[in-house]
């Protein structure tokens, strides 16, 4: 393979330098005569953030760091022509991601059963039929350490056991793929990306718990998911590895798919049941657990997608192998979602006890251009935030739910100075209410209080009795609701409350809101001797409450304003003042 | 399609390393779908026909970097396995023309992100 050497100026703030450096480093291979076996590129993306200019030479995947103009000539010796590396600039090239339910995705072709049998496809469930019963098959689970991945974390193998072990005839397992937290959608990507191994994992699930007959239930707003998840069990039917008899074995087994009509609580597993089962998707309370009555009545074993996704890796490569990835109590890898204020938003799977800084800065690049990152927000509508001080805590169950956070589906939102806490707590609550089922009251009550609190707040007439009442209307609907969504409803408010309690009292006490996000609370106004008289903000205004021309300056009536912020972003010489 | 046994599946990998192959991807979930790796896609095609190049273009899912789609990897022989982000029609004219037909790689339009170890 030739040389390949990619230049990129990853500081920050600073004059991108990338150019520069290209052009020294191809006088200096002009020179020695190489600009035609070395193949040198600027790219956009060199997956690392804030170390100056960044060099990588392949093939031998030499990694140079804050590199200088009178770098380049030592790293052309002895890295291009010499194949050694340069010593004093060199950094570790490694990811610090690991593939384990996303290793088909971006790999294979989702639409063919043939590509995924050539990844090993279904190579575990033979095993499985060959060489393993149903008990081998949930002792390995259970060695393995696999805990689900839906949101609370229950290990998988003990909910296999338990299922395995009620008594009846006929038993179901159920493959939950109603992802609805916002910002969350790594099931959708593997429900479009990597749709065999899904199956494969209910297929091993079902041999397991002694099911012949599977459900997917998947919300009916991931069209392409579901389009891709029924070729697949098409194909699947067509190849014997469902129906009967499959592969030469006594297993049966059966698929179908139901849709979920876009209701958030629906992804609660008594929900979910009620749902497939005709009725309105109600939750209903526990005991008795799925895994004893569930669909129909029958014991019902319900696991995430992602969770699915994991098993045939785990059964192929044994649960010494798993096991052995991530930290004490949480094995194996988790996928994030990372999305929001961040540089590269996108899908992230990292083993279990990465730290979040490693996350957000080192894999995504840390905040957009000019902004500094406030803090995440993992766990969707039932997590909390965690803010950037504690970035160095490691994402497992624990260390997570120690913060006030859970692991969640792992949607993981990033913030920057510009969002206020309050007003992220009440677009969570907001999300809450609306979804609320309305069955039990502290939920349906509880939540509408409290938005209306919150909603007094970020307007600037709340008081401090209000932040009390707010805790106490939380610790109630923690201890008296239903269901998971009103029981957890509350944690965003209450972790904010935790970490921001000074963002509450400016909006409070001095009716403030320091991130300048409230629209009640802010007021924008022209400073005129920084104005340069442009019109910028005059053009960026929606609802033309900026007046004047390029003579006389610029004007913004605040009977008109909305306070939406796009003159204060548009303004290049920071000529408007936001209080 | 004939029925599958369990040798079917313990033989079924592939024989050809993937190296010595030259291959297009383009990543065809929602996310690259909804940035226009359909039209990519087509490009791709039209484009590798016209020049006959020496490529076989398939669809895959999402592998992740969804910031930068429409996402496109290109693996010819001999030369670095890369990804190419934010690609549009005239990028993915270029790909074919400059990447797969000269060898040589595009300024200014690579990801090199390292998603595995």
């Amino acid at each position: 393979m030739g040389k390949t050497v990619f230049i990129k100026d990853t500081a920050l703030g600073t004059k991108d330098r990338t150019r520069d450096i290209y052009g020294v480093f191809l006088g200096i291979l002009r020179e020695k005569g190489l600009e035609n076996e070395v193949q040198l590129v600027r790219v956009v993306d060199i997956g690392i953030y804030g170390q100056g200019v960044v060099v990588r030479v392949l093939p031998e995947n030499f990694l140079y760091a804050n590199v200088e103009e009178a770098d380049i000539a030592g790293i052309v010796e002895q890295s291009v022509i010499g194949g050694k590396p340069f010593p004093g600039k060199q950094i570790p090239g490694d990811s610090k991601q690991m593939r384990i339910v996303l290793r088909n995705c971006g790999v294979i072709d989702p639409e063919s059963i043939e590509d995924y049998i050539a990844h090993d496809g279904y190579r575990a469930l033979a095993k499985v039929l060959t060489d393993g019963s149903p008990e081998k098959v949930i002792q390995e689970m259970k060695a393995s350490g696999l805990r689900g991945r839906g949101g609370a974390g229950f290990p998988t193998g003990l909910k296999w056991e338990f299922t395995r072990k009620s008594p009846g005839e006929q038993k179901y397992i159920i493959c939950n793929g109603d992802e609805g937290d916002p910002g969350a959608y790594m099931d959708r990507s593997v429900l479009e990306g990597d749709p065999h191994a899904v199956i494969e994992g209910m297929l091993i699930g079902g041999y397991a718990i002694g099911a012949s007959k599977g459900y997917f239930y998947i919300r009916a707003e991931y069209p392409l998911a579901i389009e891709r998840i029924e070729r697949a069990i098409k194909q699947c039917y067509e190849s014997g590895l469902l129906g009967k008899g499959i592969l030469g074995s006594a297993f049966n087994f059966d698929l179908e798919i139901r849709l979920g009509a876009g209701a958030f609580v629906c992804g609660e597993e008594t929900a979910l049941i009620a749902s497939i089962e005709g009725k309105r998707g109600y939750p209903s309370p526990r005991p008795p657990f799925p895994s004893v009555k569930g669909l129909w009545g029958k014991p019902t074993c319900i696991n995430n997608v992602e969770t699915l996704a994991n098993i045939p890796v785990i059964l192929l490569k044994g649960s010494a192998w798993f096991s052995g990835i991530g930290t004490e109590t949480s094995k194996g890898t988790k996928v994030f979602a990372v999305t929001g204020k961040v540089k590269n938003s996108g899908l992230v799977e990292v083993p279990m006890g990465t730290a979040i800084e490693d996350i957000v800065y080192g894999i995504c690049g840390g905040a957009l251009a000019g902004k500094n990152v406030k803090a995440i927000q993992t766990g969707g509508p039932s997590g909390g935030v965690i803010p950037k001080e504690f970035f160095q805590t490691k994402v497992d169950y624990e260390s997570l739910q120690k913060m006030g956070s859970i692991m969640g589906s792992g949607g993981m939102i990033v913030m920057d100075e510009d969002d206020c806490m309050a007003d992220i707590a009440k677009f969570y609550l907001g999300f809450c209410v609306d979804e609320s089922c309305g069955k039990c009251a502290p939920c349906r009550i509880g939540g509408t209080q409290m938005l209306k609190i919150l909603t007094r707040v970020t307007d600037g007439v709340g008081t401090q009795k209000d932040l009390e009442q707010l805790e106490q209307i939380s610790f109630a609907m923690q201890k008296a609701s239903l269901c998971g969504l009103g029981q957890t409803a509350p944690n965003p408010v209450l972790s904010t409350l935790r970490f921001y309690r000074a963002e509450y009292d400016a909006h409070v006490n001095k009716k403030k809101c320091p991130a300048c996000k409230c629209a009640k609370l802010v007021r924008f106004l022209i400073m005129s001797e920084k104005c340069v008289k442009c019109g910028m903000c005059f053009k960026a205004c929606p609802v033309n409450a900026i007046s004047g021309n390029r003579e006389s300056g610029y004007l913004i009536d605040q009977t008109k304003c909305i306070r939406c912020g796009q003159c204060f972003e548009a303004c290049k010489p920071r000529a408007i003042s936001r209080s | 399609m004939k029925k599958l046994s369990k040798e079917d599946l313990q033989g079924a990998r592939s024989k050809v390393p993937v190296q010595e192959k030259n291959w297009i991807k383009v990543g065809l979930s929602s996310c690259g779908i909804a940035a226009g790796a359909l039209e990519v896609f087509d490009t791709l095609c039209e484009t590798a026909r016209k020049h006959n190049a020496d490529v076989e273009i398939k669809r895959c899912g999402c592998v992740g970097i969804c910031s930068a789609e429409p996402l496109v990897e290109v693996q010819v022989k001999n030369m670095p396995r890369v990804f190419y982000g934010k690609v549009d029609k005239d990028t993915a004219i270029k790909i074919i023309e400059k990447h797969v037909g000269a060898k040589m790689l595009l300024n200014d339009r690579i990801f090199d992100m390292k998603i595995s170890a």
